[in-house]
């Protein structure tokens, strides 16, 4: 459920807001009367949500009578009242372009909570509190697919924990995050961690960092008094292949005196139940979260959210949806979502650019259309069309080798006999062998197909690398290469 | 006393300088819109100016021009900004992964080092460029390198633009879901010119101007001449089957500087020989040259084959070519009739030279005689080779009927 716009932009200053349920549908003429601050939150429910899509403080005329009422509240009220003339976005104007550009890029945080991760956030909070209050170390695990949001969440988990804690005046916790990716070895982990605990002390013991945090933390005089949050990211790095480093590092848990908080991201959901099947006969088996891919209606929420502090419309509202719904159908990877949404803003400027009196205030379905295509094109057949002639005859020879055999993989040599076969039977001279050999390392290393290694330059063993379905579809509609591809083979 | 140099190899001098300045070779991109150039210009100087982070991959097969107009990017952005960092990662560094890591202490080491000289270059507003050659090879095992650096790009405290340049295709589907993720999706690729574009680089590279250091009458007659052989169908022809091969710039500049260089230093001029010389030392047919090399015991198996192919006879093996010549032999009383140990003697050497083939894929228990047999050289290299031929009997010609097929 979408958090209240009036709740998230102003916390603080409306007071609670009505809920919902329990406010009947007000007729419009009621609703024109000034001075019911309280209802705006209603009020925003009826308005539809074409006309103002974005909040943000426009250009309304205010009335001297209401004062001190927060500006969200007092533009809804007078929605009808007067038609309300949002300043429109000028594209041209570098300094807005650049602000858009600014709120949708990947690395801008978003200053306020975050949305649509609310049940998560909550979890894992709890989860938290928890272990802080009682002083216990526990263990969880974060999983899903990338751009999911799961580092950043985190990241504010650490924020909002940090808060609590002092409001309920304990001791504030030790944080520390680590990206597994950044360790040549991987119990290395275990001396970070280690390093944080012993801030000056560094002594030179004989005992592997491992065994030093087991011995401190098996002692009560030795286990330090604050509770440390330890975070790691791309946990799939530490898997190695008796996993033993996987299984340590959640054991840290069990130790009486663990004064541990792990919180292992990765993108895998199993991992906890593939990796590590004995923690659970252990009890110490972490809980999992899983951070689903976001759903189309979750990333057109983010995207307005992020563009909520600009007073302008940036998308047309049906563009938006059929990013969103192109992208969560795809991978629900909000990344990519951004991405696309920059790309079509600067497929505008690029319009822009050519057409000068042209009146292009927003970003429309059909620049969303061009940018989305150039998202997901496959590059595959588009390039087999711009190969050259030869070229695309020996792929169809290829293909047709693996048309009726079971066979994976051919020679040079045979290739090279079947090309010239189509080369006969469409009266085109063919090229010589030293060419040809040529032409298949170059289809090789872009990808087509793949040349094995052998002393004799016919042997080496050629395999299609591309789906042969890809190669029948870009030859669809020509005449010459139908025939070339038709030749029953084997 | 020094000998003049004479003004056609002064000339040819000056030409064989340009084909090989890939400066100059791509420099004429620079004035057309909507090429690869001025999209990847734009996208560097927006992102330097807007001081946000950007990703993109060059796609193309090799030779196409990709680290050319990277090149030409990046010298453009110099000049504009003279205090722009650039840092290129060439593949040297994945090669020797094991020598730079030993030497410095470990990749975490590394990572760290250029996450603080990102956050450095970022406070103190200046732009770091990755230009990533052969990203494939950057994306073989663990790709912490590109997840490091890509994750480094995400925070606000760092600028940089990373290029990556490949000649795989597919090059983002080797990355790892998570690398992709952080990828941007731009690409930009590299197709093959059409034949108008590679007339008009052909032209402009070919074509003297005005300032070239030579007499302006020799300047004129030479730029006439080109233009003459540019409109000439056989050079056109010549482009078409070069392009069918091989479409790449590379592969262009190639045949234009075999061209340069078999320029007749006589007439001092080029023409259209020079060029079909040129694709004739670029497209070289060893099948021709063993053809060529072939005794009139071959060629008579060869025309054999051939005849009984005309009369549709859709197989046939050594017997029934026997068959054939012995009739040829009846017929016409040469003085070629050998026995037929010595034609299976010719018919195996022909078979090694991958003149014929066995048109079955089983049949070690056959004798080779009964085996089917087929052609593997079309009817217009044979009937080349037979003029060729210098040895070649005028019956054997007349058998062939050689004229249906040149």
């Amino acid at each position: 459920m979408p958090t209240l716009r009036s709740a998230t932009a102003n916390g603080s200053l409306v007071g609670t807001p009505s809920p919902a349920a329990a406010s009947t549908p007000r007729s419009v003429k009621r609703r024109l009367t000034p001075g019911r601050t309280g209802e705006s939150p209603d009020a925003s429910r009826h308005t539809s949500p074409h006309r103002f899509p974005h909040a943000g403080t426009g250009t309304v005329c205010i009335p001297k009578l209401l004062s001190a009422s927060p500006k969200s509240s007092r533009k809804r009220l007078y929605s009808d009242l007067v038609a309300v003339e949002k300043p429109k976005w000028n594209p041209r104007d570098a300094a807005q372009m650049r602000a858009v550009k600014e709120a949708l890029h990947v690395s801008t945080v978003p200053s306020s909570e975050l949305v649509c991760r609310d049940n998560e956030l909550r979890r894992v909070l709890e989860f938290c509190k928890a272990c802080v209050e009682q002083e216990k170390a526990g263990s969880l695990y974060v999983c899903g697919c990338p751009g999911t949001g799961k580092t950043l969440s985190i990241s504010k988990i650490k924020d909002s924990l940090v808060c609590w804690v002092d409001e309920m005046g304990m001791e504030t916790p030790d944080s520390l995050a680590i990206n597994c990716t950044n360790l040549a070895n991987t119990s290395e982990i275990f001396g970070k961690i280690l390093g944080k605990f012993q801030n000056r002390k560094k002594g030179s013991s004989k005992l592997s960092p491992l065994q030093q945090l087991q011995s401190m933390f098996s002692n009560k005089d030795s286990a330090p008094r604050r509770m440390m949050l330890v975070i790691v990211d791309e946990m799939d790095y530490l898997i190695t292949r008796d996993r033993a480093v996987l299984h340590d590092f959640f054991m840290l848990t069990t130790c009486p005196f663990s004064r541990c908080i792990l919180i292992g991201i990765a993108n895998a959901i199993d991992l906890a139940d593939r990796f590590l099947p004995k923690l659970e006969s252990l009890n110490c088996k972490p809980l999992v979260v899983t951070f689903r891919a976001y759903s189309k209606d979750q990333i057109s929420d983010i995207v307005k959210h992020r563009l909520k502090d600009l007073e302008y419309d940036v998308f047309e509202p049906l563009a938006l949806e059929f990013c969103a719904r192109k992208v969560a159908a795809a991978s629900g990877d909000m990344r990519k979502a951004l991405g696309v949404c920059r790309s079509a803003m600067e497929v505008l400027e690029a319009k822009l650019q050519y057409s000068p009196d042209q009146e292009l205030g927003i970003v429309t379905f059909d620049h969303m259309d061009i940018a989305l295509s150039k998202a997901f094109k496959s590059a595959v057949v588009d390039s087999i069309l711009c190969l050259p002639q030869h070229q695309q005859m020996v792929l169809c020879a290829l293909a047709n080798t693996f048309q009726h055999c079971k066979k994976k993989a051919t020679t040079l040599g045979e290739l090279n006999k079947s090309y010239i076969e189509i080369c006969r039977s469409t009266q085109v001279p063919a090229v010589g062998m030293l060419e040809f050999s040529n032409m298949c390392m170059v289809l090789s290393d872009q990808g087509f197909m793949k040349l094995g290694q052998s002393k004799e330059d016919k042997l080496r063993s050629v395999t299609l690398q591309i789906d042969r379905s890809d190669i029948t579809f870009a030859f669809k509609g020509n005449r010459f290469f139908q025939k070339c591809l038709e030749q029953p083979r084997c | 006393m020094v000998a003049a140099v004479s003004v056609p190899s002064q000339a040819q001098t000056v030409l064989r300088g340009r084909l090989c300045d890939p400066a100059f070779v791509h420099s004429a991109l620079r004035s057309s819109p909507d090429t690869n150039y001025s999209k990847l210009k734009y996208l560097v100087a927006s992102s330097v100016s807007e001081a946000c982070n950007n990703s993109v991959l060059l796609l193309g097969p090799r030779g196409c021009g990709k680290a050319a107009v990277v090149d030409m990017v990046l010298d453009d952005l110099r000049k504009e900004h003279p205090d722009a960092i650039s840092v290129e990662i060439a593949r040297q560094l994945c090669l020797e992964h094991q020598l730079s890591f030993s030497k410095m202490a470990s990749s975490d080491d590394n990572t760290e080092f250029m996450i603080d000289m990102l956050q450095e270059c970022g406070l103190a507003h200046k732009t770091i460029l990755f230009v990533l050659e052969e990203f494939d090879l950057f994306a073989q095992g663990k790709q912490r390198l590109l997840y490091s650096l890509l994750d480094a790009m995400q925070s606000l405290t760092s600028q940089a633009v990373v290029i990556g340049v490949s000649c795989r295709l597919d090059a983002d589907q080797l990355l790892e879901k998570r690398v992709r993720s952080r990828f941007s999706h731009r690409k930009l690729l590299f197709i093959s010119p059409s034949l108008d574009d590679i007339q008009w680089l052909v032209e402009h590279l070919l074509i003297l101007a005005k300032d070239s250091g030579l007499p302006a009458k020799y300047i004129t007659d030479y730029n006439s001449r080109l233009t003459s052989i540019f409109s000439d169908k056989k050079f056109k022809g010549c482009l078409n089957s070069l392009m069918d091969a091989d479409a790449t710039t590379s592969n262009i500049l190639r045949f234009l500087f075999r061209a340069v260089s078999y320029m007749d230093m006589e007439s001092g001029f080029p023409s259209i020989e020079s060029f079909l010389k040129a694709l004739s030392s670029m497209q070289r047919q060893p099948k021709m040259d063993s053809l060529q090399d072939l005794s009139i015991l071959e060629l008579y198996i060869l025309v054999c084959m051939h005849r009984l192919e005309d009369k549709e006879q859709s197989s046939y093996n050594f017997t029934s070519i026997m068959k054939e010549y012995r009739s040829i032999q009846d017929a016409y009383k040469t003085s070629d009739k050998y026995a037929s140990t010595v034609c299976f003697r010719a018919f195996e050497h022909l078979l090694d030279r991958e003149l014929i083939s066995f048109g079955d894929n089983r049949g070690r228990n056959q004798a080779l005689e009964y085996r089917p047999v087929k052609l593997l050289i079309s009817s217009r290299e044979l009937a080349q080779s037979l003029k060729l031929n210098t040895t070649c009997p005028v019956v054997l010609q007349k058998l062939f009927d050689r004229e249906r097929y040149m």
